[in-house]
């Protein structure tokens, strides 16, 4: 895993980069998928895999699927940690040096 | 919606929901609610297709990495895994990659053929425009010039009232004397034979000196060059144009070449001595 417990790809850069946007805001899968235009296929393990080491939370949207007529979303967002974490990727990549 | 939307709705659909069930069972079920909702915002059918097959291959990548330490737990504990429930055997990543592929084939070839695909493959017809273009002209390479020669100029004369003595081809004879005395009538007259110079077997030669511009103009004519050469065949004078060609290029090319020829005339002679003295030739720019 190196240095960090999530294995570190460009997609997943863009991923970061898509929440740093807005650190405490709520994105959907289609929202990341709109700002980094990742494909399905990669995005959504990406998530996961965020989420399994706590860089991210997600819950349920919160509306009756039934009479919204459509499914619920799952949003995910930034944990302190992950928004520290991140911070600190972006922050060696600019540096250009990882220790 | 059309009928064949709906059914290629229904494909679309029926890949997510499979792609899903194929997930670990904990995630099914979420991931199901998930991508059916994240569908939404693909518009079109193939950004659709699309996102439907990229879930079915983030299915796989889910499963591979769900197993990997699920796996090394239950080795080094001796248990199977509990919490993901049974992991669904895992294709190779080239088969599974080239079943997608084949999938993909079908669909489109479905599409294909029952029409759904045809409002995005066909091009918007676009009026055509066909101008004719005039061809260029080809360019047309001007004849090469003739070999000029250089011609004697014999020029416009007063009738002489001269007597002639000619001796010798070619040569030109002076009269010695007008209207003679009644003392120099009874004196026997003397003859002076002279003979008038011109360019000589090493003048340069004319078509060194026809200006490419007449060439192109297809300018030609005779240009009389008045010259005074010394006895060495040398100009004591500039050369002058006794009478034009009718084209100021040629009469200007004549005089660079009466320049250029100095050294290289024929002297005048009188009796056979060379001497200085001034005559016309002719330059003929002629072209083939």
């Amino acid at each position: 895993m190196g240095r960090w417990d999530v294995r570190i790809s460009f997609q997943t850069l863009k991923v970061l980069e898509a929440f740093l946007e807005n650190p405490t805001g709520e994105l959907s899968g289609a929202d990341v998928h709109k700002s980094s235009a990742i494909a399905s296929g990669t995005l959504y393990p990406i998530l996961l895999r965020l989420e399994s080491a706590g860089w991210l939370v997600s819950r349920w949207e919160a509306i009756d699927p039934a009479s919204a007529g459509r499914p619920r979303r799952r949003l995910y967002r930034l944990t302190r940690n992950g928004l520290a974490r991140a911070g600190e990727v972006f922050a060696s990549f600019g540096r250009g040096v990882t220790a | 919606m059309s009928q064949k939307q709906r059914w290629f709705d229904g494909v679309v659909l029926g890949l997510i929901r499979h792609a899903a069930h194929q997930a670990p069972p904990a995630l099914s079920a979420r991931l199901e609610e998930e991508w059916l909702a994240d569908l939404e915002g693909h518009r079109g059918g193939f950004a659709r297709l699309r996102f439907a097959l990229g879930c079915a291959w983030a299915t796989r990548v889910i499963a591979h990495e769900l197993a990997a330490p699920a796996g090394a737990a239950a080795a080094s504990s001796g248990r199977t895994a509990t919490l993901l429930g049974p992991i669904p055997p895992m294709l190779s990543r080239r088969t599974t990659v080239a079943a997608l592929i084949g999938v993909l084939h079908v669909l489109v070839i479905v599409g294909l053929a029952s029409g759904i695909a045809s409002g995005v493959l066909q091009a918007p017809a676009t009026p055509m425009h066909v101008a004719f273009v005039a061809r260029a002209a080809r360019p047309i390479a001007p004849p090469p010039p003739s070999d000029p020669t250089l011609v004697q100029f014999r020029p416009h004369l007063p009738t002489p009232q001269w007597t002639e003595a000619t001796t010798g081809e070619g040569a030109i004879t002076v009269p010695t004397a007008q209207a003679p005395t009644p003392a120099a009538a009874a004196a026997p007259q003397k003859q002076v034979v002279r003979v008038s110079g011109g360019p000589g077997r090493s003048f340069p030669n004319t078509a060194d000196y026809y200006p490419p511009a007449a060439i192109r103009l297809e300018e030609k004519g005779i240009a009389s060059v008045r010259v005074c050469v010394d006895g060495a065949g040398r100009l004591t004078a500039d050369p002058v144009i006794a009478q034009s060609s009718g084209s100021a290029r040629l009469d200007a090319a004549a005089l660079r070449l009466a320049k250029a020829g100095s050294g290289h005339y024929l002297p005048s002679t009188e009796d056979g001595r060379p001497v200085s003295a001034c005559y016309p030739f002719g330059v003929r720019f002629e072209l083939k």
